[in-house]
């Protein structure tokens, strides 16, 4: 137990090492490769980007951390244990790319479901059902048959059975996909809160500026191969470029401004009004009013 | 700290529950059930069709043909829907991502589908004692001489007979839940269901085949058929009796032991074809 207690400690959220998916297609057999030697280390704590376009692996690759698919070769570890054993899915919450659930349930009983499946029982289970259906903010619509829920209500649904049973590690396939600027802001304040809990994040989107937003470091696949990894500062960031901010200046200023500048030996390089986001417009005009 | 997880009967009864909140809510299901009512209700219009047999009898004999017949169209296609609709709507993906062992799944959704079974025999059966009890009234209202020679109807035999016909169900949803586990497709799991019915129906030829004895080959295809299917024609006896004779319940017992020997290795190779099958 005690052994078993230190390697939890020490063990990363998630560890792929040399992971290697191969498919059999056609009646020849021919081999597929979907995920070829795939090395990942994330560490718990973290808001992990994987990214890819489609087909590059993203979703085999999830499907092998979830023990849904057995790996051809290589290992894939959960909090130190080997991914193809159900005790690694206790650490783990999950919520599919278009997430169908049992559409004759209401919301309440679709997460009650999951929550028993994940070990919940008596007085805590009706409490955590509610809390996290009041986390995803789905109070209201929580004794409504699923088929009456919109797309984004789906997805906060999908996150609720995903965190009942309080995993580690959750892993978001897609989870804004098909959900307006309004639902995708509060499913990534949503998953901003999980981080602020301590909670591990894996998620898969083509929305690069949210993973920017969200994630600390990305992965990026192509065609089953590790392209790039890293922290996403590092990635994006210029260290040898700074944007100073101020307030509109008259032509003249800005020409003393430029001429301040080359007396000391540096170049000012571009001038220009910033942009705000578009998607920020839309929630400042939208989401205040929801 | 990651703990043990074993296997939970709880996380199996929330399977098979969810499977028989699934099925309740399938209108054809219940298509089927009300028309194998209206049979059993009905047949005593039918009567002129009766071949000679006597009338309870005939009573008796299209009840439990009606339940035979519509019990396996509606656990032949009610396993394949409710196990494909699992993967096809990716909901097995939610499910199992969970700490869910397969084998909980796979004995979730028999479970499920006996339970199902079971209501519907439950029903029909019920149904054929109302109309078997109503017309022994009438002819005893009619002929009250007869009321000398003791009950027409055993209605022990029936239920008994019941039981019968919802474990020979139970035993179909097991061979058909085992095709499902490694099929591809609903249509195939569908057939091959109808093929092991028929097969199960006319095991008995293979048994008779085995028992002449011929060739090797011959013998060693019977032999293999004879084994590897259950032999249906068990789970009528009630065909082979009169309505008013006691079914020894002994019999019942070897015949129930004969369909959970069949169930738990059909579910058996079921779980271990499941756990390999990549989702």
């Amino acid at each position: 137990m005690a052994t078993e207690q230190h390697a939890d400690r020490v063990s990363p959220a998630l560890e792929l090492r040399g992971l290697i998916k191969d498919f059999s297609t056609g009646l020849r057999g021919l081999k597929l490769r979907a995920v070829d030697r795939l090395d990942l280390r994330v560490e718990a704590g973290q808001v992990y980007g994987l990214l890819g376009p489609n087909g590059s692996g993203k979703s085999t690759t999830i499907k092998m951390i979830l023990g849904l698919l057995a790996p051809t070769a290589g290992h894939c570890e959960v909090f130190g244990v080997a991914s193809t054993c159900v005790e690694a899915r206790r650490e783990v919450g999950y919520l599919p790319e278009s997430p169908y659930f049992y559409r004759y349930l209401t919301g309440r009983e679709l997460v009650r479901f999951y929550a028993e499946l994940g070990g919940l029982h008596g007085k805590a289970l009706a409490e955590r059902v509610a809390e996290v259906i009041a986390t995803v903010g789905l109070t209201a619509a929580a004794d409504r048959r699923i088929e009456t829920y919109s797309k984004g209500m789906l997805q906060r649904i999908g996150l609720a059975q995903a965190i009942v049973h309080h995993p580690r590690l959750l892993i978001l396939d897609e989870p804004t996909a098909g959900v307006d600027p309004v639902g995708a802001a509060a499913i990534t304040e949503l998953i901003l809160s999980l981080k602020a809990q301590g909670k591990t994040v894996l998620i898969t989107s083509h929305l690069l500026g949210q993973i920017e937003d969200i994630c600390d470091r990305v992965a990026i696949l192509d065609r089953g191969r590790l392209m790039l990894e890293g922290a996403v500062r590092e990635l994006v960031g210029r260290a040898d470029r700074q944007a100073l901010l101020v307030p509109t200046l008259p032509a003249a200023e800005l020409q003393e401004l430029r001429a301040w500048l080359e007396s000391r030996g540096h170049t000012l390089e571009m001038v220009a009004a910033p942009k705000a986001r578009l998607d920020q417009i839309f929630l400042d005009c939208v989401g205040k009013k929801k | 700290m990651m703990t043990r997880v074993t296997f939970s009967l709880r996380r199996t009864r929330l399977i098979a529950f969810n499977t028989v909140r699934e099925a309740a809510r399938q209108k054809l299901y219940g298509f089927v059930g009300v028309l194998a009512a209206a049979f059993v209700l009905g047949a005593r219009s039918l009567r002129d069709f009766n071949f000679g047999a006597p009338e309870l009898k005939f009573l008796a004999d299209c009840g439990f043909g009606v339940m035979a017949f519509f019990g396996a169209a509606l656990v032949i296609t009610a396993t394949a829907q409710l196990f494909f609709s699992e993967i096809e709507n990716r909901t097995v993906l939610t499910l199992l991502a969970k700490p869910v062992w397969r084998a909980e799944f796979i004995l979730g959704k028999f479970i499920g589908l006996a339970f199902v079974a079971g209501v519907f025999c439950t029903v029909v059966t019920l149904l054929l004692i109302q109309v078997l009890a109503s017309r022994e009234a009438q002819l005893l209202r009619d002929f009250p001489e007869a009321s000398g020679l003791g009950a027409f109807v055993s209605y022990s035999n029936v239920i008994f007979a019941g039981v019968l016909q919802w474990l020979k169900l139970a035993v179909l949803a097991a061979f058909t839940l085992l095709v499902a586990s490694f099929a591809q497709t609903q249509l195939f799991t569908v057939v091959t269901g109808f093929f092991i019915l028929v097969i199960g129906h006319l095991q008995y030829l293979a048994q008779d085949a085995y028992a002449r004895g011929g060739s090797w080959l011959g013998r060693g295809m019977s032999g293999l058929i004879a084994t590897a299917f259950p032999n249906f024609q068990l789970f009528a006896l009630a065909d082979g009796l009169n309505v008013g004779e006691a079914l020894p319940w002994w019999h019942v017992a070897r015949v129930a032991l004969y369909a959970l020997g069949y169930i738990g290795v059909a579910c058996g190779l079921a779980v271990v074809s499941f756990r390999q099958r990549e989702i």
